[in-house]
């Protein structure tokens, strides 16, 4: 295939071809990480569908447009970003690429073995990238279902290059319009029981010996909006104990129903529940760790666990970034300058206070 | 019974059941709370030490307790000069044993303690290794051992042997012999208990700077984690359970009949009686009888009490686990530690935690503190089996033999009843008996004395089993300041709030209980309460051991149970070291829980957070 590649053929270092997310995806995929299996439409796609043959010139002729916007000015934004995105989406797809869409997403749904609700999300070239964060700067659409749709929404996602937002956000970090480039990211949605984040250090104090989840009923989306207090485990990043538990009561969870994802209150009897099982939490954790070695810094990570399979198929990971607040601080000693002997002196003279 | 703001009652205010009337004699009288040091004892925290005294306590059992008061005590106060930690002071209490860490000396001591701490204990600790201090220490002990292996116990002859009187008479006889054979092995018990303590005070203090360490680097990191990094796995507690595994492999190894005699549910004489009869039988007897001194020297209990045995006279313990073992291998199980692997472990956690330091500082400190405690670690680990159970099974053996004497001349009715005195009363025995004998012919001593005495202290003691003491007494502290305290004894605020807890609920009413988070996980299932380890049999597969403190001889029902609970024991109790090595959680030291759980109860044991939940109650 030309235009689609799966996770398992990308790999980090093609930011280039599969876009920030694609490329960390099939890093993951590679490194034998549980990742959602899915495709990346990738960068030639768009590429030939505004350059190629029929099309010639298109991207060139939208970017002109734009960078002449005064990007302060509101409403001309708004205006420039309609016209350059009505200008891809009432471009026509050429047929061999939309083949190849349909192609993967029939085959996605082979493996699953039923019609498939995917994600489809927007994968930038410069997204994810630590010093130049575009995460959340392109469209994300959940729950697509059916080939015609996922065709549509692949064309939304391409002219999310071009929202108010992308468009003001590379004006001022300097980036060319022309030279920024777009890949899309199908995967197959997880149906989520619960959902979160995992920190692989201890985002209250930097402490890198823990790692730290958190967790709620649903989907991901009351964590992120604060709708829900989330569950807290704490776990010891070497030996995976379970070192602190804080079960909050969940009022609110997000689930996905008839075709939307809405807002409802938990049942009652799972409101003071523990939104994960204590071998989903170390598994978790273990997961964290190995991508936090892959990675060689402390990550970020968003998680989910699929009601429709059992453990410990049912773990996903849907996202993983470099953690940013803590690994850039300065290490300071804890203990300081002291032998053995000064230890053991301070020991010695220090009445044994009744712990805790 | 009176009970104090912070919950406890006074010593002098526990009234003891009056069955008991008469239990202060079996003791020496500076063990009994009294009005001339009242004040002095009411500003103490006294609390039951179950785990050298679960039960009642024999009058003549005591003695370790009395050597290693001194012993403990002088090494903190006199010895190495633990600046403000001073001795653990004892007493009894309606028969049973109450300790206490006593409160810190003045400023003014504890700044000379820790000059002469600074010079006395780096000397140690800098010299451990290099002046092999634990084998000198493990060769001088042994030899006592076999001192009192060899203290003879002489018959009072009719007549003295005509070598001790001619050509040159010997000048003292069998009378004065008797005496002075008691005198040696009572000498050479308080001697062991002195030796007990030589390098244990300072391995404990080790053990606390490290620990202190870690917890400042990884402030969540879990008590098990900081003992696992410490833990040895070559230790001599382990001995005896190998000596059996390498036996199980011998008779496999020599074929059917062995295998098949060991199996049988005869009694082990006459399994040994079998096994004399046929080449390989002798084959694994020889190997058997070589293993036996020292590594079947270890008791069934804790080695505390002359009533626990050991597996030298209590053949049948070693014997089942034999038994068990054969039937592991033969469906293919392995029954040896790997320690190799054991050992890869540790460094490989200790590796990984030391990878998380940030700081070069730090991780210079770490390392410090670490070869301190592991460089003289195996001395805590090590000494548990040469003093408690192969030393305490030669005393009580020797013990016997003194009282086989006295039921012979008729002076007692059993031979354990020696130990229903105490060891300053057994020499007015002795003394009663050799006067008689030397008076002449038909001088009866005065025996019903002694056999009154003797009824009287056994229904003593049976009384106050069916009584249940104040888990403490007196004042609680703030802090601590004695290593043992918190190191052996567990002693928190938390613990002592699941005393005061013991004094004021009623044990059917408790449903969760408190104790240390000894090695992680957590599972749920049914109860198997054992008091002793004759008891041991009754565990099935799959039970959660719930005892009151475990030792060596246990180690076998580690392979059978999927989680343990002790009333007593910190982090390195033995409980807590196996569970961690057989990946089961344990919670230890939790003070109360055979009281509290039952046979047959639901219970669930969270080795991470160190709680046991009774679920289920077992139906009446």
């Amino acid at each position: 295939m030309k235009y689609v590649k799966w996770f398992d053929e990308i790999s980090k270092e093609d930011v280039g071809i599969a876009g920030g997310k694609g490329a960390n995806l099939g890093e993951m995929v590679k490194a034998g990480f549980p990742i959602p299996p899915g495709f990346v439409i990738t960068i030639n796609a768009f590429e030939e569908f505004l350059e190629g043959a029929k099309e010639r010139g298109k991207k060139a002729q939208i970017a002109r447009i734009i960078s002449e916007v005064d990007v302060k000015n509101t409403e001309e934004l708004e205006k420039v970003s309609a016209l350059a995105r009505e200008i891809v989406e009432s471009t026509p797809i050429p047929e061999k690429i939309e083949e190849e869409i349909r192609e993967a997403y029939r085959k996605l749904c082979e493996i699953v073995g039923e019609e498939v609700a995917v994600a489809v999300r927007s994968s930038a070239t410069a997204e994810d990238v630590p010093d130049a964060s575009f995460a959340g700067q392109q469209e994300t659409y959940l729950w697509i279902k059916g080939e015609d749709e996922v065709v549509k929404h692949v064309l939304k996602c391409w002219s999310s290059l071009y929202t108010p937002r992308a468009i003001a956000y590379r004006a001022t970090k300097g980036f060319d319009h022309y030279e920024v480039s777009i890949a899309v990211v199908v995967q197959k949605m997880v149906n989520s029981r619960s959902s979160g984040v995992m920190f692989t250090l201890n985002p209250t104090n930097g402490d890198e010996s823990q790692i730290v989840i958190e967790s709620a009923w649903g989907l991901g989306e009351a964590i992120v909006s604060g709708e829900v207090t989330p569950d807290r485990f704490v776990v010891d990043k070497v030996t995976k104990e379970i070192l602190d538990r804080t079960i909050s009561p969940k009022l609110v969870w997000c689930v996905y129903k008839d075709g939307k994802v809405v807002h409802e209150e938990v049942p009652e009897d799972l409101r003071e529940k523990p939104s994960l099982s204590d071998e989903e939490i170390v598994y978790l954790a273990e997961i964290g760790k190995k991508i936090e070695e892959h990675y060689s810094h402390p990550m970020d990570i968003e998680w989910a666990i699929d009601k429709d399979f059992d453990f410990p198929k049912n773990v996903f990971i849907l996202q993983a970034r470099p953690e940013t607040v803590w690994s850039q601080k300065k290490k300071e000693p804890v203990i300081g300058k002291k032998s053995g002997f000064d230890l053991l002196m301070e020991r010695a003279l220090t009445p044994f206070k009744i712990p805790k | 019974m009176v009970v104090l703001g912070n919950g406890f009652p006074k010593p002098l205010e526990v009234e003891v059941p009056k069955e008991l009337e008469g239990w202060e004699e079996m003791y020496p009288p500076h063990y009994i709370f009294s009005e001339e040091r009242k004040e002095w004892e009411e500003r103490q925290f006294w609390y039951l030490d179950k785990i050298h005294a679960p039960d009642p306590m024999y009058p003549f059992d005591l003695i370790f307790h009395e050597a290693w008061q001194i012993a403990l005590s002088q090494y903190n106060t006199r010895v190495f000069c633990i600046p403000p930690a001073q001795g653990v002071a004892q007493r009894i209490l309606g028969c049973y044993f109450y300790i206490c860490a006593v409160e810190p000396p003045s400023e003014e001591t504890i700044k000379k303690k820790a000059e002469l701490f600074q010079k006395r204990a780096f000397w140690v600790f800098q010299n451990y290794k290099s002046e092999k201090l634990y084998e000198k220490w493990e060769k001088k002990f042994r030899e006592l051992g076999e001192y009192v292996k060899n203290i003879e116990v002489p018959d009072l002859p009719t007549f003295e042997p005509e070598e001790r009187v001619i050509p040159e008479p010997r000048g003292y006889y069998s009378s004065y012999d008797l005496m002075e054979a008691y005198d040696k092995l009572i000498d050479a018990i308080f001697k062991a208990w002195q030796y007990h303590f030589q390098y244990l005070n300072l391995s404990y203090l080790a053990y606390l700077t490290f620990a202190d360490v870690v917890r400042k680097l990884f402030p969540g990191i879990s008590e098990s984690t900081i003992g696992k990094m410490v833990a040895g796995a070559d230790v001599v507690m382990f001995r005896p359970q190998e000596e059996l595994a390498k036996l199980a492999r011998l008779a496999i190894s020599l074929g059917g009949r062995v295998v098949e005699i060991l199996k049988s549910d005869k009694s082990p004489e006459e399994k040994i009686e079998e096994l004399k009869i046929f080449p390989e039988g002798r084959e694994w007897l020889r190997a058997f009888d070589e293993a036996k001194d020292p590594w079947f020297y270890v008791s069934c209990g804790s080695g505390w009490f002359h009533y626990e045995g050991s597996w030298i006279n209590t053949l049948e313990v070693p014997f089942s686990y034999l038994k068990s073992y054969i039937e592991m291998l033969e469906k293919g199980e392995t029954i040896e530690r790997d320690i190799d692997e054991i050992h890869k472990a540790r460094e490989k956690l200790v590796e990984e935690y030391r990878k998380l330091i940030k700081t070069d500082e730090d991780r210079k400190a770490f390392d410090e503190a670490y070869k301190i405690v592991r460089d003289i670690y195996d001395y805590a680990e090590n000494h548990l089996f040469w003093v408690e159970h192969w030393f305490h099974t030669i005393v009580f053996e020797k013990m016997r033999e003194f009282g086989k004497l006295f039921v012979r001349y008729g002076m007692l009715n059993e031979v354990d009843d020696i130990f229903l005195f105490n060891r300053f009363e057994i020499p007015m025995i002795i003394e009663d008996l050799v006067t008689a004998w030397a008076l002449g012919e038909n001088v009866p001593p005065r025996a019903e004395y002694w056999k009154r005495k003797a009824q009287k202290r056994k229904k003593i003691l049976e009384a106050a089993r069916n009584w249940t003491p104040p888990p403490a007494l007196g004042t609680v502290p703030e802090e601590v300041t004695e290593p043992f305290t918190v190191m052996l004894w567990g002693i928190t605020s938390e613990k002592v709030s699941e005393w005061i807890k013991g004094v004021t609920y009623r044990p059917e009413e408790v449903t969760e209980i408190k104790g240390f988070a000894s090695s992680s996980g957590v599972v749920e299932g049914k109860a198997r309460v054992i008091r002793f380890l004759d008891e041991i049999d009754q565990v099935q597969e799959g039970e959660i051991l719930v005892c009151p403190n475990t030792n060596p001889s246990w180690a076998p029902v580690f392979t059978k149970i999927k989680a343990a609970v002790t009333d007593i024991g910190g982090l390195t109790s033995h409980a807590a070291i196996v569970c961690r090595e057989y990946g089961i959680p344990a919670v230890t030291g939790t003070g109360i829980a055979t009281q509290v759980i039952k046979t047959g109860d639901i219970i669930r044991v969270d080795g991470d957070k160190g709680v046991v939940t009774i679920v289920k109650r077992a139906e009446e």
